[in-house]
């Protein structure tokens, strides 16, 4: 994670990769008759507290509620604490914050699933209640956002007390690779669906690139007189993948440690304002067109957490106001797979990005005589975890495929890793609403940064993000829910 | 933290450097490329990759 973490064992890159691909590898027992992740815990929409706990699977029902659910923290702490011991983290001080952020976050899960928050319209009936805000189960989404920003704007010493384990990027990574394993599932279903929404998506991120850089880049330049140290990191951190590309693109150009760390506390803080408006404008103005929302996700909301997860709640939402709306139900999943693809191909960019600014920076802007720039930088600053995603992704693609029987297995082989999946992603929003310190940003001086960050981003790049989005997954529909 | 200049005051300290040409040629031909692929793409997208 950028800000302030650097790894100095493993790169979370590569453990979110491991990590992802044990449960996933876990969860496919189901295949062979062996429901091993079958005790991890799943939370119903409630109205009585006692009955929202339960294993995911019935074979495990004995376990109930509570043990279900501590049972899934024993085993998220032992290995993300092997995990931790791989990055040489202070373990003593990881268990605990791993601890703190797992039961935070659980609790705003559960709080999130309380039926006056989540109940869809079709369901007010069997819950015998009149109302509610109709934000589906992923309320806990917001909940976990609000409480992070509590828990990192107003207790800042207890942040300092758990940052060992405050690391969205980990935890967002880890269910993206899990997450490969659901869309394979989904892509398998409607392939050509999934294959035109792939390719869409590859399109869409090269505007990523080649216009929103450069209109920041220029705006940086020509009228907030930044400097090219500051202003390249800036540009990409504005406009391709928030904190990863800041530091890519530091790195290309030789700017300064702290030119990128800077950049990230703008683009975490900003991430979690696009985070919380978002999904809610989509919600209101493109439930309608749901692939453009998702495609948009990924186009306007920087960091791979707060992306994924605007996606997330963008896909419960929207699927909630079009059932309310016009009584259509959309299949759960294409709307989030929309964010991931887009979010995904930017990243795999990033480190070819990162390249031709080094060349150019070398050779042309502050010339380095003698001084080479190797290809291998574009494999180095490769994100691994999107490895785990596609292995994911084809596996369960290729199974069904092969094998349309097996879909059936494949699904709930999926489903189990899922209950993972889910706990990644409301630790990803605590944890992102912690590291947002906003009085932090004051603090350092936010001025031209964040006029420049403002500018663009809420009077470009969201709405150019729009219309490109717009442009390739207009008239794309997810498929409907059978029956 | 206390070893390093506030960010504000780094960015008040800042010295204009002028738009070299090559940074011009740099925003430019993103643009330009940016815009030329984006009418190749859909139409490859809607020609070869129809969703519906």
């Amino acid at each position: 994670m950028a800000t302030g973490q650097a790894a100095k064992g493993a790169s979370e890159d590569w453990l979110s990769v491991w990590i992802g691909l044990l449960i996933f590898v876990l969860s496919l027992g189901v295949f062979v008759g062996a429901d091993i992740l079958g005790w991890g815990i799943t939370t119903a929409v409630w109205t009585d507290l006692g009955k929202a706990l339960a294993p995911v699977s019935k074979a495990y029902a004995g376990l109930g509620g509570i043990g279900s659910l501590v049972a899934t923290y024993l085993f998220l702490l032992v290995v993300m604490t092997i995990g931790a011991a791989a990055l040489k983290a202070d373990l003593g001080k990881f268990v605990t914050g791993f601890t703190f952020v797992f039961w935070a976050s659980y609790v705003c899960w559960i709080v999130g699933s309380w039926a006056y928050l989540a109940a869809t319209a079709d369901k007010l009936k069997a819950f015998g209640i009149s109302w509610s805000l109709n934000l589906t189960a992923e309320a806990g989404f917001l909940v976990a956002l609000i409480a992070g920003l509590v828990v990192g704007n107003l207790f800042p010493g207890l942040v300092e007390a758990t940052r060992e384990a405050i690391r969205p990027e980990w935890y967002i990574k880890t269910a993206i690779v899990i997450l490969g394993g659901f869309l394979g599932v989904t892509a398998a279903e409607k392939l050509g669906l999934a294959t035109a929404v792939m390719f869409r998506g590859l399109c869409a991120i090269i505007e990523a690139y080649l216009v929103y850089w450069a209109v920041v880049y220029f705006i940086s330049r020509r009228y907030f007189k930044l400097s090219r140290e500051w202003a390249a990191p800036l540009a990409s951190g504005i406009s391709i993948c928030g904190v990863s590309a800041a530091i890519a693109t530091a790195g290309a150009i030789k700017a300064r440690p702290i030119v990128p760390i800077m950049i990230s506390s703008l683009v975490v803080v900003f991430s979690c304002v696009e985070l919380l408006i978002l999904p809610f404008l989509a919600q209101a103005f493109l439930y309608t067109e749901p692939m453009v929302a998702g495609g948009w996700m990924g186009l306007a909301v920087k960091t791979d957490g707060a992306a994924v997860a605007s996606g997330a709640i963008t896909d419960a939402l929207i699927r909630a106001k079009a059932f309310t709306m016009q009584g259509v139900k959309y299949q759960e999943g294409w709307i989030v797979g929309t964010t991931t693809t887009v979010k995904v191909f930017i990243d795999v960019f990033i480190g070819v990005w990162a390249f031709i600014l080094a060349v150019i920076w070398t050779s042309a802007i502050e010339r380095r005589p003698g001084e080479r720039v190797s290809p291998r930088q574009i494999w180095d600053r490769f994100p691994k975890f999107v490895i785990g995603y596609v292995f994911t992704f084809l596996v369960i693609l290729l199974v069904g495929l092969a094998a349309p029987g097996s879909l059936g297995k494949a699904k709930a082989a999926m489903g189990e890793a899922n209950v993972f999946r889910g706990i990644f992603f409301v630790m990803t929003f605590f944890t992102i609403g912690a590291l947002s310190n906003f009085s932090k940003l004051w603090e350092e001086g936010l001025g031209r940064l964040a006029a420049i960050y403002v500018v663009c981003l809420f009077g470009f790049i969201i709405w150019v993000g729009l219309l490109v989005s717009w442009i390739f997954f207009h008239g794309v529909k997810p498929p409907l829910v059978a029956g | 933290m206390a070893d390093r200049p506030r960010m504000g005051d780094e960015l008040k300290r800042m010295e204009e450097e002028p738009l070299l040409d090559v940074e011009k040629k740099l925003i430019g031909w993103s643009l330009i490329a940016g815009v030329v692929l984006l009418v190749i793409l859909v139409w490859i997208s809607y020609t070869f990759f129809p969703a519906h």
